[in-house]
């Protein structure tokens, strides 16, 4: 098959600039890759000493790009759950164009990759600067928050859908018949059920956005994983150390996210085991 | 369900004629969608034999003059011409995309199983496959993409037999990555399947003379499969949607292909909004195709979409 | 009383944990008897009935069957299973398959049977059953009576050397017992060895050669059917018979 085109792939897209690392015969990455270890380094020791060294002299660095990406996440959860828990109630309890329009967005949202959506918001849409006074967001990442934050909304509106629709209709029946309206009964009844049958759906997407701030790459947003990319473009032979490192410093992220909203989970169970 | 037996309203009517209005046009435009790919791969591999290759179908002039013969059209009209300019690029690259997605889905399938019958019915293996999905669960594809291109460098190791299947060895790199990924994902779902397959099954396995595996294998996995597909299709969407990451290790699939036009034309709108419907229609396609295969292989009597 | 020795249970106990489930068991039985085990719930009989084909696993005691000790570590347990049939309270008639394809399986898997040969023989088992016009059926469009038949001719189709029954009517509604108790009749006409852990004291005094009365993992009493239920020894069980007639 031919790739002859008229966008033939060139050297200087924006995307292939970085060339791997090649085989230049003594980069510690090929000679983990290939099992070889020289006798400098331990048979444990994954890369070179030098370059994990490299690593440790950068850890400022990165911990700014996991600042960056702990607000990123945090913002866009926040961000979601403003859009979305309405958005669910919309599909679950609206009829007739509100529904459809909260639908078709929640479609459009969710069957479109992640990165093409931020592309979006930052060239598209153009999020203008944000000033708040004491300091600024920049448009790349006023775009990043949005599109993380619109997506995150339609998978949320999925999770509350699922949730308010499994709470028994008895249970809406049952706060009428005590005096409430429509919306006290599903404010006060069916809600507070609800919201603790999300936790599990919820905990999934958690750690589903945090990992997706990584694609925020594409705009050249300086989180956990552009910074990564920065040093190992710089120091060519720490490649597979920074990545790892990198990578490890992800996983620490979501494990102690999801032990800490398993916590939650049990801390705010209905007794009986009615939660899950 | 009420409609059944109380007399529908005008409004019910007319949402229903909108409705199914609605639902010819999808089809329709799923049709048009998937012949237009598909006449467009089969065009390449003749090598031009339909319209030259890299060249569109239908002249970008003509589809420009003609919008902008239309008064309610003709804002778009230039936009239009440069999308059909653009398809045989999209065509080319979607072709990338539905390769590397159904590839990695069918590899990652046949590691998914395993793991998942591991985790349920293992001891130490269980503990091993526990480790390899929360390891793969826990850390952003993207950086997996990147251990595997930038910190192996694997594309320069590409068994001579695959090198060269593809227009860069790149593409068997990003396979191999959501092959792994993907496994870690299909494995929690097919793992959540087997789990809901009542214990008795087994223990009636047992009780005609099957080995456990054997009772596994005719029993439980036949019912977990089944039960699986409605969150299974989560997966497959999301690799239809992450493949698209292969575009930051110069896979040159549908998203790098698109991104490319956009930066050097800076025609950004119009690229990244026909690059999202590309991907809409692919999810959109995916899913009812699902849709339809749930309700095919449903166990007469059960509901046919057990959703989780 | 001298004990039958095709089945022989001789002072089985079982232990989960640090509960003892079965203390002791012992009975006997001969080739066509049919021995029904008796009890309040948790008293052991399933668990007893489960050591048999070692679904359960007895820690101490004996178990022969045929004359081959069935709790040696020796023994092949998938073979045993072949030639014990088994039919459970909740059925666990295999979801995905239709009613001809849950009776083949045994067959066509285990005695590796050809497809066709597994069918006719599923088919003709059904037949027995009272359920030719519904081989194609599935599972989840059978009555709870016919899905025990099923389950009933599932178990026939390895041909076993002994039937085990565990609870087969319990999860049944009344209206449907019947018919389930109508095809383990015929089975006990036509000279199948069974044991069987059941509620129905009715069809335990009809076709019981021996009734073994459990209670708390032990043997209280056991005997012919006439004197157990007539004249029970014990007052244990007089006051378990008691409570159950009155329920019925």
């Amino acid at each position: 098959m031919s790739v002859a085109g008229p966008l033939a792939l060139d050297a200087s897209d924006s995307l292939g600039a970085l060339a791997p690392s090649t085989a230049s015969g003594e980069t510690p990455l090929t000679a983990a890759a290939v099992g070889s270890v020289s006798e400098s380094i331990d048979w444990w020791l994954v890369g070179d000493p030098a370059d994990w060294w490299f690593v440790v002299r950068n850890v400022d660095y990165l911990a700014g790009g996991v600042l960056l990406t702990v607000g990123l996440t945090v913002a866009s959860i926040l961000l979601g759950f403003l859009a979305g828990f309405p958005a669910g109630a919309v599909e679950v309890y609206g009829e007739g164009l509100p529904k459809r329009l909260v639908s078709t967005a929640g479609v459009v949202l969710r069957g479109t990759p992640i990165v093409v959506i931020l592309l979006v918001m930052y060239f598209v849409i153009g999020v203008p600067q944000v000033n708040l006074g004491v300091g600024s967001i920049s448009p790349a990442i006023s775009a990043s928050i949005l599109g993380l934050g619109l997506r995150s909304a339609a998978y949320q509106s999925q999770i509350f859908r699922a949730a308010l629709s499994s709470v028994d209709d008895g249970q809406l029946e049952a706060g009428r018949s005590v005096g409430l309206s429509q919306f006290e009964a599903i404010r006060y009844v069916v809600v507070p059920q609800a919201l603790r049958r999300s936790i599990p759906g919820f905990q999934n997407e958690f750690t589903i956005v945090l990992k997706d701030t990584s694609i925020v790459f594409a705009i050249g947003l300086a989180e956990l994983l552009t910074r990564g990319y920065d040093l190992f473009t710089q120091e060519t032979t720490a490649v597979l150390e920074v990545i790892l490192f990198i990578s490890g410093i992800y996983f620490v992220l979501t494990f102690t996210t999801n032990r800490a909203l398993d916590y939650l989970g049990t801390r705010y169970a209905i007794p009986e085991g009615e939660s899950a | 369900m009420a409609g059944a037996t109380r007399p529908r309203t005008v409004g019910e009517r007319v949402a229903d004629a909108d409705a199914s209005a609605g639902k010819a046009l999808l089809v329709a435009a799923g049709a048009l969608f998937w012949g237009w790919l598909v006449v467009s791969w089969v065009n390449r591999w003749l090598g031009g034999a339909i319209a030259p290759v890299g060249e569109p179908f239908v002249a970008p002039d003509a589809v420009e003059s003609a919008f902008a013969a239309v008064p309610g059209l003709a804002a778009v009209a230039a936009d239009a011409a440069f999308v059909v300019e653009l398809s045989p690029v999209l065509a080319q690259g979607t072709w990338l995309t539905v390769v590397i997605t159904g590839v990695s889905l069918v590899c990652g399938f046949f590691i998914a199983v395993p793991l998942a019958v591991a985790r349920v019915y293992g001891r130490f293996s269980a503990w091993l496959s526990l480790g390899y999905t929360e390891l793969l669960r826990g850390t952003p594809l993207l950086a997996q993409l990147f251990v595997l291109y930038y910190g192996l460098n694997l594309a320069a190791s590409v068994p001579a037999s695959l090198s060269g299947v593809f227009p860069r060895d790149v593409v068997w790199v990003a396979i191999l990555g959501f092959t792994l990924n993907g496994a870690a994902y299909q494995a929690e779902y097919i793992r959540g399947a087997v789990e809901s397959v009542d214990e008795g099954q087994i223990t009636a396995g047992r009780a005609i003379g099957l080995s456990k595996i054997e009772s596994i294998y005719y029993v439980v996995l036949p019912q977990a499969l089944r039960y699986a597909i409605p969150s299974w299709t989560n997966e497959f969407v999301y690799l239809i949607k992450y493949s698209s990451l292969a575009g930051f290790i110069t896979v040159p699939e549908l998203y790098y292909r698109a991104n490319q036009v956009a930066t050097d034309t800076f025609r950004y709108t119009a690229v990244f909004l026909i690059l999202g419907a590309m991907y809409l229609a692919l999810v959109l396609t995916a899913s009812k195709f699902m849709e339809r295969v749930d309700a095919r292989v449903a166990i007469p009597g059960l509901g046919a979409n057990r959703e989780r | 009383m001298t004990d039958g020795d095709f089945l022989r249970v001789s002072d089985v106990s079982k232990w989960y944990g640090d509960e003892q489930v079965l203390d002791e068991v012992s009975f006997g039985m001969d080739r066509g008897d049919v021995t029904v085990l008796i009890g309040p719930s948790g008293s052991g009989k399933s668990t007893m009935l489960r050591c048999v084909n070692r679904l359960a696993e007895a820690q101490e005691g004996s178990i022969t069957l045929d004359g081959e000790e069935v709790l040696s570590p020796d023994t092949d347990v998938d073979e045993l299973r072949r030639e014990v049939g088994m039919v459970f309270q909740s059925f666990n008639l295999f979801a995905h398959l239709s009613a001809v394809g849950n009776v083949a399986l045994g067959p066509r898997r285990v005695l590796d049977l050809s497809e066709n040969e597994a069918r006719e023989r599923a088919a003709n088992q059904l037949e027995r059953v009272g359920l030719a016009d519904q081989l194609d059926s599935y599972p989840a469009e059978l009555s709870g009576g016919q899905q025990q038949r099923v389950g009933i001719a599932r178990a026939l189709a390895m041909e076993p050397k002994l039937m085990l029954f565990d609870e087969p009517t319990s999860a049944l509604d009344p209206e449907l017992i019947g018919e389930v108790l109508e095809v383990m009749r015929s089975l006990v006409d036509e000279g199948m060895t069974m044991l069987v852990v059941t509620h129905e004291m009715s069809f335990a005094r009809a076709v019981a050669d021996e009734v073994v009365f459990l209670d708390d993992g032990r043997v209280v009493e056991r005997g012919p059917p006439e004197q157990l239920f007539e004249r029970p020894e014990n007052e244990r069980t007089g006051r378990f018979l008691e409570r159950i007639a009155s329920h019925d």
